[in-house]
């Protein structure tokens, strides 16, 4: 079986921004050709590296972000036959995928319309800080910088108390690269959707600032229609107002995040059980806490600050795993706080097959990363390969081109 | 006009709160027919989410509902009663698409799980967007997107060393649970187109998260590195690449940021010029990219007291010009009021709503030169399309609606 893209054909030109989109393409079965300079991807020089050993094959980050990928070394800045042979490779392809400044493919004879002249089916899709147009067009970003401007960063952050004067937090993970890709292969799918009848290609500016402008939940809403900022609080929503706390500290030194304690009589029955069972809330038998409204918290409510205090004292003498699981037994959307490692110690992404092997400069016997963001019931994701080393497939396609 | 990229895809969306809306709001920007089945008794708790206009929550002034809900239609029905059921079952089989977010499960208390699906519509792509997915020991369990964001890493790489977890001030994983369902509709869509097959494809809102970190997955299995160490998560300072500076610095007026990422010692020099060239910055210490790392908070203090001269514009101008990569901490009211770059693409536009008046709204992204995605009406009212879809979708006479009205399935 194969992924449900596998009669497409993707190049790409990216460095750390773009390479997502082709992966997303390239794991759901496209034949993705990732065209590099002599020098590599910029993405082989973003660590960490196997070993703490820099070398163009040995970055876990492009490893992560380049499977599936073939590669091959064209010199598109400085050598005529490497132009002449990505043109050819345009004109087998479906879809180009770059993330250069806007106008150095232009420069290079390799402009979007150029290359629709000699496939007039071909994608061409451009992910860049600010789009094409418009007075920042040609300003440097980076993933940090994206996720200030486009707002989500100054949702994340502290309560005074917690962390006094302390600035906007970046969450990591090249986020805003994440949401640029995840936006920009919509709009290829949508466009190849559409090719499929028209006959069609076209052209996609994808911006950056734009997926992260429209990423910030309640934050727009609350500026459109209140004229309102929200306001930062530690590890939960910001808000118009301060809101009572989510995060517990458990006794092995983990955080829980716990949301919504007794909003409904039947689970409030469960959780007063569970706590007098040891000794905690034997208050909560009094009728002032009978009522779902005086244990909501947000509404300042003494009854329910009372019980997020019990809670505290409770988790604080629990491991987080045992309030978690007890929790999401008894019907509580509650999570533990892990960081990205210790997702692999749950037996449940197992289950479902989620984390796949990965070997490459250095590493012999697979190693374990995420795999599959869905599960397809008839045409499944699927780790044909894994990273390309740089150049490895150079003679390889030129070949097929012959 | 050219037709809509997704002109002809209809979508039965039984999505509520904001992962899956998130998802439909994608494929409606784009053309496609969705429409929301809702149910009056058991209303999507955004209908009355905050902020809304006026003094109480109705079911139809929720700007946060309007936000995530623009270009679909609406229709009420009671699935609980057996021409209800029937109903839902009928507009399934004329749709290319079905798409929910409920608790694993409940499909199947319906008997509408994959097998009944596939049985009422071959063509159907069935996307389920669940906490951890239907298949697995714990899929039972459920999560808001704050829950997702703790299990799967997130929550715990955004913070400041020695301090809690900062985590995300909002669900960045509805948005992207939604974004990558998308992703799997679309690729799922066109396969279909080509093939016939329809598929269900079975979304986990944590897994989709856990996908986010694969590198620091991979440090930790290939260098045996984990995240949960001293000195981590490092909060506005650069993980890999490890470079400085890279932080965040205070500007003029009352928290007013600006993010700084120098990449190289040509970065460095060319901040060190927007600066004017202090005397400090030419200690060696700060001539080599590991110089600076070595000095880092000496470095991050200097820096800060050059921004805050500044107002978060001033500085960013400043440091653009010289081809420092450098952002304001944008609000909200920043982005619509102040941020040129948005105004210049036309990213904002408004569209009229019965109980919202003329709504502000976003643009789409990304934009496609000959069949773009558009606005083309705000969210609809509750109930607002029940009659128009029974009709011209299920092809109901006027008296199969008000019969189905008079027996309560329409509420």
């Amino acid at each position: 079986m194969s992924g449900p893209l596998a009669d497409l054909r993707v190049v790409e030109v990216t460095d750390v921004l773009g390479q997502l989109a082709g992966k997303l393409l390239a794991d759901l079965g496209a034949d993705v050709i990732k065209v590099e300079p002599p020098t590599g991807s910029q993405a082989r020089a973003v660590g960490p590296f196997v070993g703490d050993v820099p070398g163009p094959n040995r970055s876990l980050n492009f490893w992560y972000h380049n499977t599936n990928k073939r590669s091959v070394v064209l010199d598109l800045a400085a050598s005529e036959a490497g132009r002449a042979s990505f043109r050819g490779l345009l004109v087998t392809a479906d879809v180009l995928i770059e993330d250069q400044e806007p106008g150095v493919l232009a420069a290079f004879g390799l402009a979007p319309d150029a290359l629709a002249a000699a496939n007039p089916r071909l994608i061409s899709c451009s992910i860049t800080p600010f789009g094409q147009t418009g007075p920042w067009a040609h300003r440097k970003s980076s993933d940090m910088v994206a996720l200030a401007l486009g707002g989500p960063m100054q949702m994340n952050g502290y309560d005074p108390e917690d962390a006094p004067g302390a600035p906007p937090i970046r969450g990591h993970g090249d986020q805003g690269y994440n949401t640029a890709c995840q936006f920009a292969v919509h709009g290829i799918l949508a466009a190849l959707i559409e090719r499929d009848r028209s006959g069609l290609g076209q052209y996609i500016d994808c911006s950056m600032h734009e997926a992260l402008s429209c990423t910030t939940e309640v934050g727009m809403p609350y500026w459109l229609y209140k004229r309102q900022d929200v306001i930062r609080q530690t590890g939960r929503h910001a808000a118009a107002h301060r809101t009572e706390p989510w995060l517990f500290h458990a006794q092995d030194g983990r955080d829980l995040i716990l949301f919504g304690v007794g909003r409904d009589n039947a689970s409030w029955r469960k959780i007063k059980e569970w706590f007098q069972a040891e000794g905690y809330g034997m208050q909560f038998n009094e009728a002032r806490f009978d009522s779902p409204q005086a244990r909501q918290p947000g509404r300042g409510s003494p009854e329910a600050a009372e019980i997020m205090a019990e809670m505290a004292k409770f988790i604080a003498a629990h491991d987080s795993e045992y309030v978690y699981r007890f929790g999401q037994g008894i019907d509580q959307a509650w999570g533990v706080v892990r960081s990205p490692d210790e997702t692999l110690n749950d037996p449940h992404w197992h289950d479902r097959g989620l984390f796949v092997g990965t070997t490459g400069e250095g590493v012999a016997e697979p190693a374990l990363m995420p795999g599959a963001p869905y599960l397809f019931s008839a045409t499944p994701w699927e780790l044909r390969r894994p990273a390309p080393k740089l150049g490895q497939h150079t003679a390889e396609v030129l070949a097929e081109l012959r | 006009m050219p037709e809509l990229p997704l002109a002809g895809i209809r979508v039965c969306d039984l999505t509520w709160i904001i992962a899956g809306p998130t998802a439909t709001r994608v494929l409606a920007d784009f053309g496609a027919e969705v429409i929301r089945v809702e149910h009056g008794q058991a209303a999507d708790a955004i209908r009355f989410g905050r902020p809304v206009v006026g003094d109480q929550p109705t079911l139809n002034n929720s700007g946060f509902f309007n936000y995530f809900n623009r270009n679909k239609k609406s229709i009420t029905l009671n699935v609980r009663h057996p021409m209800g059921m029937d109903v839902l079952k009928r507009l399934i089989a004329e749709s290319d698409v079905l798409v929910e977010n409920f608790s694993s499960g409940i499909m199947a208390s319906w008997e509408l799980d994959w097998p009944q699906l596939h049985d009422l519509n071959p063509r159907l792509i069935y996307c389920s967007v669940s906490g951890f997915g239907h298949s697995g020991r714990d899929k039972s369990f459920t999560t808001w997107g704050p829950t997702a964001q703790a299990l799967c890493g997130l929550t715990f790489t955004s913070g400041l060393p020695g301090k809690p977890p900062a985590g995300w001030g909002y669900s960045y994983m509805d948005h992207t649970a939604g974004y990558t369902a998308a992703v799997a509709i679309l690729a799922a869509l066109r396969h279909r187109n080509l093939s016939g097959e329809g598929q269900h494809i079975d979304i986990s809102q944590v897994e989709a998260g856990i996908v986010l970190n694969g590198p620091a997955v991979l440090d930790y299995t290939v260098n045996g590195r984990s995240w949960r160490r001293p000195g981590m998560p490092p909060g506005n300072r650069a993980w890999e690449p490890a470079v400085a500076p890279h932080n965040t610095y205070p500007c003029a007026g009352d928290d007013r940021w600006i993010a700084v990422a120098v990449m190289n010692d040509a970065e460095w020099q060319a901040l060190v010029l927007a600066m004017d060239e202090p005397p400090w910055a030419a200690d060696e210490r700060f001539a080599t990219n590991a110089g600076r790392l070595a000095n880092e908070d000496e470095l991050d203090e200097r820096i800060s007291a050059w921004t805050s001269e500044f107002t978060d514009y001033e500085a960013m101008e400043l440091l653009q010009a010289a081809g420092v990569r450098a952002g304001v901490c944008q609000k909200a009211s920043d982005r619509f009021e102040r941020d040129p770059q948005l105004a210049a693409r036309d990213w904002w536009s408004t569209l009229p709503h019965a109980e919202l008046g003329e709504s502000d709204f976003d643009g789409v992204v990304p934009k496609l030169s000959r069949t773009p995605g558009t606005l083309r009406q705000a969210s609809p009212l509750m109930g607002e399309h029940t009659h128009e879809v029974l009709r011209d979708v299920l092809g109901m006479s006027d008296e199969e609606i008000v019969e189905h009205e008079t027996s309560g399935v329409l509420m």
